[in-house]
């Protein structure tokens, strides 16, 4: 399937829900999809997506996070899954677009092209509510029900390498104020 | 009575008044996400914040993860620590250079010294002692306690630093403070 058209069929089923996008590709589509207060744009710390999507949900637990997490990052930092799992936030779902490569960096190959289930290494680190989807219907309908049953949820997309760019606003902190605005946590 | 030990510095400290101290300045402040990689050091520290109900405590694989985590807890409307040691501070070097600190996410980095004095083990000398000059290049800014006396006031001037100022602060628990790690 195709990132953007993935992201695309999703948005109608956000809601208020907030979503946090990995750097690189998934930050631009998602932004291209539907630029929204409660995205949060990630410009940096690759690896670190899916921990932040676990913290918003831990702090947040009456909103759905929606983690838009890439196979490269998701690599760096396996030990996440099993926190998750460990300590099972129900308003959360990791999802995984994975096109096989480091796309942002030049479209090297990443092992999860090669060896590496991710669906798998999440079932192992813990983690019960789990899918791997290859179409764009397939996507909408796990998410869906992620959106809608207790998580925590992780589900693998598999989707094709395509460039997109998106001129998503490079600025941090503005990032940061809108999404706390609109999940109403600024303070001071 | 409070148990106690002999410091690696020669002192006699007491494993639990410190580590009382610092989670009253922590609940003073409203900082309710624990994130920690398990540490002997910092485990009555933790325990003590596990048994406030307020608080959410994470154990998680690696320090970076504990900063990711403790960022987003502050992005949902939770003050957050991270709780680690001067190696995890290496561990955590791309969530903090480009995460925490170009997006302006405050949060307290709890650092329990290893390298310095008493140190028994080499691999921990040249990350602990180059720890507060890692953090002062990525612009984030440093303190040490050196004893109970300290506890509360550098700990809490340290919380109103960051969560005023919107950046991280790093507040490193010397052996000194602590009598440091057990060989074993």
């Amino acid at each position: 399937m195709n990132r953007l058209d993935a992201i695309r069929r999703i948005v109608p089923l956000l809601g208020d829900a907030a979503v946090v996008s990995n750097l690189g590709r998934n930050t631009y589509d998602l932004y291209e999809a539907a630029d929204r207060p409660e995205n949060f744009y990630m410009w940096g710390a690759m690896g670190s997506t899916s921990s932040v999507g676990l913290g918003i949900a831990m702090a947040q637990p009456g909103r759905r996070v929606v983690v838009l997490d890439g196979d490269g990052s998701m690599l760096m930092s396996l030990g996440c899954l099993a926190t998750v799992a460990a300590y099972r936030p129900a308003n959360l779902t990791l999802v995984v677009l994975d096109n096989e490569t480091y796309e942002t960096t030049g479209g090297q190959a990443t092992h999860s092209g090669r060896c590496a289930d991710l669906e798998a290494i999440a079932r192992g680190a813990g983690l019960a509510h789990t899918a791997t989807v290859a179409t764009v219907d397939e996507f909408a309908a796990a998410l869906g029900r992620a959106l809608r049953d207790p998580g925590p949820w992780f589900i693998l997309a598999k989707v094709e390498q395509a460039t997109s760019f998106a001129r998503v606003p490079r600025r941090p902190i503005y990032i940061k104020d809108r999404f706390m605005a609109a999940l109403g946590t600024v303070t001071g | 009575m409070a148990k106690t030990r002999a410091g690696s510095a020669g002192t006699e400290v007491s494993l639990h008044r410190w580590s009382t101290l610092a989670a009253d300045v922590l609940l003073e402040h409203r900082v309710h996400m624990i994130g920690y990689v398990p540490d002997e050091v910092s485990g009555h520290l933790l325990r003590r914040l596990e048994a406030e109900p307020a608080c959410t405590v994470v154990c998680c694989t690696r320090e970076e993860e504990a900063v990711a985590t403790v960022a987003g807890a502050y992005l949902g409307g939770t003050r957050g620590a991270v709780v680690l040691q001067t190696s995890g501070i290496g561990n955590s070097m791309n969530a903090l250079g480009s995460f925490v600190v170009p997006y302006q996410i405050p949060m307290l980095l709890i650092v329990s010294e290893r390298g310095g004095l008493g140190e028994f083990n080499p691999a921990q000398v040249p990350l602990g002692h180059a720890v507060p000059r890692v953090l002062d290049a990525l612009g984030v800014q440093t303190f040490s306690v050196t004893s109970e006396a300290e506890m509360s006031p550098v700990l809490s001037g340290a919380a109103e630093l960051a969560f005023a100022t919107m950046m991280p602060v790093a507040v490193v628990l010397t052996t000194r403070l602590t009598g440091g790690k057990t060989l074993r």
